[in-house]
């Protein structure tokens, strides 16, 4: 699975303002909302359950919420870089800059999990993040997202 | 030059150049105890030392010296909640997995190599103990750490195998000297030499308690008088017909495990008679072996020793852990580190000793074996175990120099440290008020300057102060996170660790399959992940030990109080022989059903 495959360059928000993790969901929900058709609060209503259960702050700035959906027709990525990183509850306390929405029909399957695997493991890469953090606007921040092959190997 | 006064140069040289070899030896990565073994090779008849050393007699009473102390020692620092976590697993693996390696091997020599069945279960005998020491040697050399209750398994396996070793080796010896007899009769002797061996072994290791904790002696004494101990319980064993080597080795198990008075010298005492046992032993067995004598045994030794390492020890692990519950990487890992080392010589002098026909052969074969073993296996210990994925992060143990700890009254529970405190430390970041203490630990004083300072006055902690704590001795290395500064790599692994989607240890497995999209596990989705993780991990896992859930990994994350706390899912385990051990893993499934 590919990033390409989530997600269009206009799913990709440079310097989003925010100041709290809250603020950062709902103005990604927003931007999701526009996107697929979906209604904001409900959508924000499953991030927010997500989150009761376990933070998806994964660590060293990034995190990567998700959720399912029954409305939606295929998976949807979105991805935002905040002006300043707010804190997120993450796994490692550190405040959060880099976050990838990424939202999946009920029907999903094993897909969900793979794309969550995909999008974990090239955020997990210490010089992809330096890199998404210096990038210049979306259309350079989309091109570092989507360029790398899915796997190293096979 | 006087006889004794030769014999003395040459003893101190060569236990000084093992040393000196096996700080080198590090370095390359090569198994210590193979360079103490070829250095003794070197200094004998045909390398240039030329020393010629063939007194089997002599050399049966070091090497049963210092077995016992090496198991003495053994038992010392076994903690007793190794032995609660292995026991049994540990226990099958020394007494069946011993028949079954000895059967085997046995079976190998007679198809194969046309011996007759006594003196190829004789063979079998010989090689059937492991050495632990050996394998841990190793993974210290590279700094890795196994799983708890893996480590634990291999260690008691080691400390009880070797008693189950000798008895066999000499029980078969005198079989074949007496020309044949009742095997039945070494059933029971058998029985008796261990029911026998474990009473003297248990009441030994409480008397020894109770007398040092009444005893007023000089303080370096404690440690002369537990190793005299030692040295008795053997004898007394021995001439009663039990089993000296498991009496010592659970002597030193229940001593250990008491609250000793002088624990600390006991512990580094032993510690080097442990070490110099160990050198003395290989040296000794080295200088023993002819190795011009080697190469007639070469073909034989070398069909014995891969029979050994790619059949017998495999089969008789996963059929003595078949009954337990260990991960497959588990038990492959149990499989592959069957190292043999010192005893299986050892028990190679007893046919030399006993007079049987052809005696020297079984020490030849035995000492290719045994070095076959060291090379092949020992060398790729660490490298397994990083493939397999069966290794932990551990605490490391702080320099000596940070921390200094007193012995206080055996029957106060609390360790008494001084830190020496040194930039990089974590406390350093931090006012004293808000350093987050174990709860049953106490910051007595802060020395700064020469000076002590109130602890209300103390502020912010800064390099060159000297803390000194008191602490139950379990919360010692919670202290040592917080004042040393080897801690910062500990937090540092710690957080890497981290990495992935946390979820709080009460939570259960549905909620996470729910959460991340996970289908199709076969598992109960009520059960909690604490509890899912414990009953594969034991009770008290370590950091960063993972257990496999479906196509993720379970990572321990968090712990408080000893219990897990935080599980991270780890969506990509990084371990790359998962995929290669899935159809092995899916057969094994199969079989069972």
């Amino acid at each position: 699975m590919e990033i390409a495959d989530l997600m269009g360059v206009e799913g990709v928000v440079a310097n989003l303002r925010a100041t709290s993790k809250k603020q950062a969901l709902q103005a990604l929900v927003a931007q999701a909302a526009k996107l697929t058709g979906l209604n904001e609060r409900t959508l924000f209503d499953v991030l927010l359950e997500r989150e009761r259960l376990g933070t998806t702050g994964v660590g060293r700035g990034v995190a990567i919420p998700h959720g399912k959906l029954r409305e939606l027709k295929r998976l949807h990525g979105l991805f935002t870089r905040l002006e300043q990183p707010v804190p997120f509850d993450a796994v490692d306390d550190e405040p959060v800059d880099l976050i990838f929405l990424l939202l999946a029909p009920e029907s999903a399957g094993a897909d969900h999990l793979k794309a969550l695997a995909r999008v974990s493991r090239l955020l997990r890469d210490r010089a992809i993040t330096q890199r998404l953090r210096s990038a210049e606007d979306a259309a350079a921040l989309y091109a570092i997202l989507a360029e790398t092959p899915a796997t190293k190997a096979a | 030059m006087h006889e004794v006064d030769a014999l003395i140069l040459v003893g101190g040289g060569l236990v000084l150049l093992s040393i000196l070899a096996g700080t080198l030896s590090s370095r390359i990565g090569a198994p210590l105890l193979l360079v103490f073994l070829l250095l003794g090779m070197l200094a004998g008849e045909d390398g240039p030392g030329g020393l010629l050393f063939s007194d089997f007699d002599l050399a049966y009473l070091i090497g049963t010296l210092a077995l016992a102390v090496i198991l003495f020692d053994g038992g010392l620092r076994t903690p007793f909640e190794a032995i609660r976590l292995a026991v049994w697993p540990a226990l099958s693996l020394a007494t069946l997995g011993v028949l079954v390696t000895a059967a085997i091997v046995a079976a190998g020599a007679v198809l194969l190599l046309d011996f007759s069945w006594p003196p190829a279960l004789l063979l079998g005998a010989i090689v059937s103990s492991t050495d632990a020491a050996a394998v841990f040697l190793l993974l210290h050399q590279r700094g890795t750490e196994l799983r708890r209750r893996l480590a634990a398994t291999l260690e008691v396996e080691s400390g009880a195998n070797d008693p189950m070793a000798v008895f066999l080796t000499v029980g078969l010896a005198e079989l074949i000297r007496a020309g044949g007899g009742d095997p039945w009769v070494l059933a029971g002797h058998f029985a008796q030499a261990m029911a026998l061996g474990g009473g003297v072994g248990l009441i030994a290791g409480f008397a020894l308690a109770q007398a040092i904790s009444r005893l007023e002696l000089a303080p370096g004494l404690y440690p002369v008088f537990c190793a005299a101990a030692a040295l008795l319980t053997f004898g007394a064993a021995q001439s009663v017909g039990a089993s000296g080597f498991l009496a010592v080795y659970l002597a030193g198990l229940v001593a250990g495990n008491q609250r000793l008075r002088a624990r600390q010298l006991i512990r580094r005492f032993h510690d080097g008679a442990a070490w110099t046992a160990q050198i003395v032993m290989f040296v000794m067995l080295g200088l023993l072996v002819t190795p011009r004598a080697l190469v007639p045994e070469l073909g034989t030794g070398v069909v014995i020793a891969l029979l050994l390492i790619f059949i017998a020890r495999p089969l008789a692990a996963l059929i003595a852990l078949a009954p337990f519950r260990f991960s497959l990487e588990e038990r492959l890992f149990v499989a592959w580190v069957g190292l043999r080392g010192a005893v299986s010589i050892y028990l190679a002098i007893v046919p030399v000793l006993w007079g049987l026909l052809d005696g020297q052969h079984y020490f030849q074969i035995a000492f290719v074996v045994v070095l076959s073993s060291l090379l092949l296996q020992g060398w790729s210990v660490p490298i397994v175990a990083r493939w397999l994925g069966v290794e932990a992060i551990a605490a490391p143990e702080p320099d000596n120099a940070d921390r200094v700890g007193l012995d206080l009254p055996a029957q106060l529970d609390r360790d008494f440290m001084v830190y020496h405190l040194r930039e990089g430390a974590p406390a350093l970041t931090r006012e004293l008020v808000q350093l987050r203490l174990p709860h049953r630990a106490r910051i007595l004083a802060v020395l700064r300057d020469n000076a002590a300072v109130p602890l209300t006055a103390v502020g912010q902690l800064q390099a060159e102060d000297y803390v000194l704590t008191l602490a139950p001795p379990e919360q010692v290395f919670q202290l040592d996170r917080l004042f040393t500064p080897e801690a910062r790599r500990w937090f540092g692994a710690e957080a890497s660790l981290g990495l992935g989607f946390p979820f709080a240890a009460d939570r259960s497995l549905g909620e996470v399959t729910a959460a991340l999209g996970l289908e199709g596990i076969e598992a109960d989705p009520t059960e909690s992940l604490e509890r899912y993780v414990t009953a594969r991990l034991g009770e008290r896992p370590l950091l960063g030990e993972h257990v496999p859930f479906g196509p993720v990994d379970l990572r321990v994350a968090g712990l408080a109080d000893g219990r897990v706390a935080r599980i991270v899912v780890d969506l990509e385990p990084r371990w790359g022989g998962r995929r290669l051990l899935g159809p092995l893993r899916r057969a094994l499934r199969w079989l069972r059903r």
